[in-house]
């Protein structure tokens, strides 16, 4: 039989248990292409001058090769230890080590570059769908058409081939550090053998969860004021990150394994099935499977919570569009405004007018502050605010001596702490007004121009006057006369925001269309969205891949055990039964893990990113969950099989 | 009264073209309290004999009944409920579970009749105590002696007092002290509890411990010899001389 023979051969006769690799591998290549295409596809050009996110695409393209080369890496590495039997068996019968090398590469070249061809096909057949998503998402006027680019199939070619390279270094290694012995007895040795647990296990496990429930703690006081400097924020964050990855990783090390020691002291040795088949296999495997988990796990928690910051953002655009805008147009001179309105006016276009006198006055906040202010950037605590009169706002209406702030964003609330009541000072030029501070009204009454992201101040008419009166020139804007439309009808938005961008002043600082706000903030989250979506649906993907071969192989190498109890009279019934309890561990626990680290990392800083959080946090993390549970779901599948195999 | 009625025994493999006859119409019947021994040469059919027996492996057609009970067509869950409270086994290679301490495996079979947990200790310590595994109770299988592994599977098949405990070369991988010793305990406990218990072997000298040893050729049954009121030494003899007239394998040890 010549080495070709042998090649085909025993490709023919691996195709069955190479189907796992195969599948990772088609998958990763339409992954990749479909990716790359975005890069080259015609029909972003148009949507790309407006996007400017080619950038943003090839840095995520990147990301990508990493995900997918490590997920290839460690694909080929389970593969491998599979297959040591047969390798220790050419050696014995003679074969060199080199040539055992060849076979194996050139099997592997076959079937690479194989399910490479596949893979860019079906990712050139859904690429139109990411395409799609994409425009969909940034709201981007573009049609997407099925484009085949030669430039992105190069490119993908290229990658994996160093992928290729890479993974055919990993198996020389692998090849020549192991001897005819190692090779036939690897598959056993992967594992730990059991071991009693000792007290330093206890207390790593302890440890464990001690760390992580500080960090999300710090976490959770974060922004409540107890770390008041900027360098001090900054080591708490460091922190958290490193109390809970550590914790992660001593979690998985020490406190799982120790609490279902417990539980198993409880039971005295007298175990059911279920017990049998979740408690005593995850303790058998935990503690080799630590890393991986703690890898996953803090992964996936990033992944969610990035996914969920930028769903805030892009959830919370309109929120955002009304701050810069809170009318639909705004106008800081009244030629503009009257220009615009003429033409408003020709179109058929109605619209409801409000003028509003602003006024520049220096503010003494420091009494309602909660925070020391000397470490943010004020001066003496003063700050120039705007201030109008509460003749303008609707449903406000202020006694002489009191003030009322509007429009303060969550991020800068929450930096500040502001108090709920007390006293506040307003420095005119000569005289000054002590206020009384009553409350807060969320909605924004004057656009950015005017606030420059700190809230209005609402005065009585009498205040205001009196303030006018004594008014510093030195520190006024060049207008002081804020005029906003508001459409009666928000089907117009469209025509009329047409009609604003064709004015000569439409790019003037100050003047500003909320629906070019609001679009311009969803084109620029959804792209950040869409990338780190495709990139977390990426990783989810891969992880669960991972997660899902892990079972596999266990699942392999407990084939024996379900023979044992199937033989003493257990019903594949109730093994399954045992299988579920299992998976919802081998599964469950890294999900709630990364989920929680996500809930906590999101909750301590949302509100620089938007003003909602529950409803984008929980949309992100049910999806997460739910494709998450596909992979355990096929993973009890596979066991469903094997047990049914076992006997 | 017989506990175990098999008639006409018959198992082939493979399909219509490749067909294998591996028991060609084997009678057997064992009566409660019995301890038989079936020999044969490599190939005879032994062990498909015992799995045919303990309803491990379904018979190609022929009758067996355990108990009173007609178990040829009962459904595969139906068979797993019946060798859940009738049957226990002893394995060559033990089939213990690695990740179980020596004392969850032994408790195994009770877990699956939900017999309460005060009654599952008592019983357990009465096992530990007849086969001497008090001492490794905690242990894991990888911590504990090959001698000690079977007798751990011998206590795992004993504790649910089974009515029949079939035990497939059970000394096969043991040095001749911890099988004498295995073998003693066995016998022991046979006579002890009324247990019923059918052992494959190859060595005679295993076979010597057993009141009856059933001898089969060729997937049929060759001959029989009794026990009786012959010590165990005459008895070891007679079968060794059975199994040298039986011819293919000598005993050599």
């Amino acid at each position: 039989m010549s080495i070709n023979q042998l090649i085909f051969r025993s490709f023919q006769k691996n195709l069955k248990s190479y189907y796992l690799y195969v599948f990772a591998l088609i998958f990763s290549a339409a992954l990749y292409f479909a990716f790359v295409t975005l890069q080259y596809d015609p029909s972003m050009d148009g949507a790309s001058g407006s996007i400017k996110g080619l950038a943003a695409i090839r840095t995520a393209s990147v990301l990508l090769i990493a995900i997918v080369a490590v997920f290839l890496l460690y694909a080929n590495n389970l593969f491998i230890k599979r297959r040591s039997k047969e390798i220790g068996l050419f050696q014995l019968i003679g074969m060199t080590k080199n040539r055992i090398f060849m076979i194996l590469s050139a099997e592997n070249l076959l079937l690479y570059f194989g399910s490479l061809l596949i893979g860019t096909f079906i990712g050139f057949a859904v690429s139109k769908l990411v395409a799609m998503t994409l425009f969909k998402i940034t709201g981007v006027d573009a049609v997407a058409s099925l484009y085949f680019s030669g430039h992105a199939f190069i490119q993908t070619l290229l990658v994996f081939g160093g992928i290729y390279l890479l993974i055919s270094l990993m198996n020389y290694l692998f090849i020549k550090h192991q001897s005819i012995l190692t090779l036939f007895h690897v598959k056993s040795k992967t594992e730990s053998r059991v071991k009693k647990i000792s007290i330093v296990e206890i207390l790593t496990g302890i440890l464990g969860i001690l760390l992580i429930s500080t960090g999300y703690y710090v976490s959770a006081r974060l922004f409540d004021g107890d770390f008041v400097s900027m360098n001090n924020l900054f080591f708490a964050m460091i922190f958290i990150l490193a109390s809970v990855i550590i914790g992660t990783y001593l979690f998985y090390k020490g406190s799982v394994r120790f609490i279902a020691n417990m539980i198993r002291k409880n039971k005295g040795g007298y175990l059911n099935i279920n017990e049998v088949m979740s408690l005593s296999s995850i303790m058998f495997r935990m503690k080799s499977n630590a890393m991986l988990l703690t890898i996953i796990t803090t992964v996936s928690a990033l992944a969610i919570g990035l996914l969920s910051l930028s769903y805030i953002s892009y959830y919370s655009a309109e929120r955002n569009a009304e701050n810069t805008a809170p009318t639909d147009f705004a106008f800081v001179t009244t030629e503009d405004a009257e220009a615009f309105g003429e033409i408003l006016r020709e179109s058929g276009i109605a619209y409801n007018e409000q003028k509003i006198d602003v006024l520049q006055v220096e503010v003494d906040i420091q009494e309602i502050m909660g925070r020391d202010i000397e470490n943010l950037q004020f001066d003496g605590g003063k700050m120039r605010m705007s201030v109008i009169s509460d003749r303008h706002v609707e449903d406000i209406d202020v006694s002489q001596d009191e003030t009322v702030f509007s429009g303060f964003s969550d991020a800068m609330r929450t930096l500040l702490n502001l108090q709920d009541s007390g006293t506040l000072t307003l420095h005119g030029l000569t005289t000054a007004f002590s206020q009384e501070y009553v409350g807060l009204l969320n909605d924004s009454v004057l656009p950015l121009y005017f606030t420059g992201g700190l809230p209005a101040v609402i005065v009585n008419e009498t205040t205001f006057t009196a303030l006018v009166n004594d008014m510093n020139p030195e520190i006024q804007l060049d207008s002081s006369i804020y005029i906003g439309y508001t459409l009666d009808d928000r089907e117009t938005a469209e025509a009329a925001d047409k009609l604003f961008n064709s004015m000569p002043f439409s790019q003037d600082f100050g003047n500003s269309s909320q629906y070019s706000e609001e679009r311009q903030q969803k084109i620029n989250m959804g792209l950040i969205m869409f990338i780190v979506g495709f990139l977390g649906l990426t990783f989810l993907i891969t992880s669960g891949c991972i997660l899902y071969f892990k079972q596999v192989e266990e699942g392999d190498e407990e084939q024996i055990n379900y023979k044992i109890l199937r033989k003493l009279g257990f019903t594949q019934n109730d093994l399954l039964q045992g299988i579920l309890g299992k998976q919802l561990f081998n599964f469950g626990i890294p999900l709630v893990v990364g989920l929680l680290h996500s809930y906590f990392a999101v909750k301590s800083g949302w509100f620089f990113f938007g003003t909602e959080l529950w409803t984008p946090m929980i949309i992100v993390m049910g999806l997460y969950a739910a494709l998450y549970s596909v992979f355990c779901i096929l993973s009890v599948l596979y066991y469903k099989k094997v047990i049914k195999m076992s006997m | 009264m017989n506990i175990l009625e098999a008639k006409k025994i018959h198992k082939s493999y493979g399909n219509k073209f490749t067909r294998q006859e591996v028991l060609k119409g084997i009678d057997i019947s064992i009566k409660k309290g019995e301890f038989v021994t079936i020999m044969g040469a490599s190939g005879s059919g032994k062990t498909t004999l015992l799995n045919v027996l303990s309803t491990i492996d379904r018979l190609s057609h022929g009758s067996l009944e355990i108990e009173g009970e007609e178990l040829t067509k009962s459904k595969e869950k139906k068979l797993a409920e019946f060798r859940k409270h009738h049957l226990g086994f002893i394995f060559q290679d033990y089939n213990l579970l690695d990740t179980l301490t020596v004392k969850e495996n032994i408790l195994l079979p009770l877990s699956i009749t939900n017999t309460n947990k005060k009654e599952a200790l008592e019983k357990f310590e009465m096992v530990a105590a007849n086969l001497g595994i008090n001492e490794i109770a905690d242990k894991y299988p990888n911590e504990i002696s090959g001698g000690q592994k079977q007798r751990t599977s011998a206590a795992r098949a004993f504790i649910h007092e089974p009515s029949i405990i079939f035990a497939d070369e059970p000394t096969g991988a043991l040095d001749s002290k911890a099988a004498s010793d295995l073998l003693g305990k066995l016998s022991t406990l046979n006579e002890k509890r009324k247990a019923t218990i059918v052992m494959v072997t190859h060595d005679p000298v295993a076979a010597s411990y057993s009141s009856r040893v059933i001898f089969i050729k060729d997937g049929q049954i060759y001959t029989q010899l009794n026990k009786g009121e012959e010590s165990r030494n005459t008895f070891l003899k007679d079968i060794m001389k059975t199994q040298g007239v039986l011819g293919g394998v000598h005993y050599e040890h």
